[in-house]
């Protein structure tokens, strides 16, 4: 997808243990400072990005490939900032 | 990994009385500990509020997932607790929350902790089963909602 005010890039997450509950949490907290409408992939599977059930049901562990996709305004920032989250080493506690 | 394999059926609790985050987890502690000779009600509790300390696991929609670590547990164990009031949690959401799944893992449990946080996160996601949760009338409505959905996954 492209067009004005759509962005979409790929990362891996490197948290020790994976997407788990806090770094969800840390993820939707960040995606709820954004007004672009985000979307996250792994596989072929989109979801919410503003959910943290959706999220942790992608059970992304360490080394994941994980798509974030934002529509809106600050599209481009938010991917970026989202992105630096996921490939942030994170929390070793759970 | 199935959630039948790690649920402990006996310690399902469908009408928590209490209001506040620490009684849910006394609660859920207390009735595990009841049917896991491997868990100290106290024990758990302590570990499950410094989690809480860190950031609520009240994740939204009404629902909160409870974990902790537990040293000298050789398996993942889980149950489940309704409220059919709402307990404020500290939620995600700010909304109150109806269902708790409390998850207790072994201290290295590895990726194991995670597949169990994301298939029972995939169960809850579902309005459909959050609601069958609601309107179960008895622990084995609500056991074979459960079942129901590990079967499909």
């Amino acid at each position: 997808m492209s067009g004005p005010g759509a962005c979409e890039s790929e990362f891996v997450v490197n948290a020790e243990l994976g997407l788990h509950a806090r770094p969800a949490g840390q993820f939707v907290a960040l995606a709820s400072r954004f007004d672009a409408e985000i979307r996250v992939c792994r596989g072929d599977e989109w979801v919410d990005g503003r959910s943290i059930l959706s999220l942790l049901s992608l059970a992304a562990a360490r080394g994941t490939v994980l798509r974030i996709r934002a529509q809106g305004v600050d599209a481009a920032e938010a991917v970026a900032a989202l992105g630096r989250l996921l490939e942030s080493a994170g929390e070793t506690e759970a | 990994m199935k959630i039948m394999e790690i649920l402990a059926k006996d310690a399902v609790i469908l009408n928590l009385g209490v209001q506040s985050k620490r009684d849910v987890l006394a609660e859920m502690a207390a009735a595990l500990a009841k049917v896991e000779p491997q868990i100290a009600a106290d024990q758990l509790l302590e570990v499950l509020l410094e989690r809480e300390a860190l950031q609520s696991t009240g994740i939204g929609e009404g629902v909160a997932i409870p974990h902790g670590k537990l040293a000298g547990l050789d398996r993942l164990v889980a149950t489940f607790a309704r409220s059919s009031q709402g307990v404020e949690f500290d939620s995600i959401d700010g909304q109150a929350t109806h269902h708790f799944f409390l998850l207790v893992v072994p201290e290295h449990s590895g990726g194991q902790y995670l597949k169990a946080l994301a298939r029972i996160s995939r169960f809850f996601r579902d309005a459909a089963f959050r609601q069958r949760l609601s309107e179960g009338e008895s622990v084995e409505d609500v056991i074979r909602a459960i079942e129901e959905e590990d079967g499909k996954l």
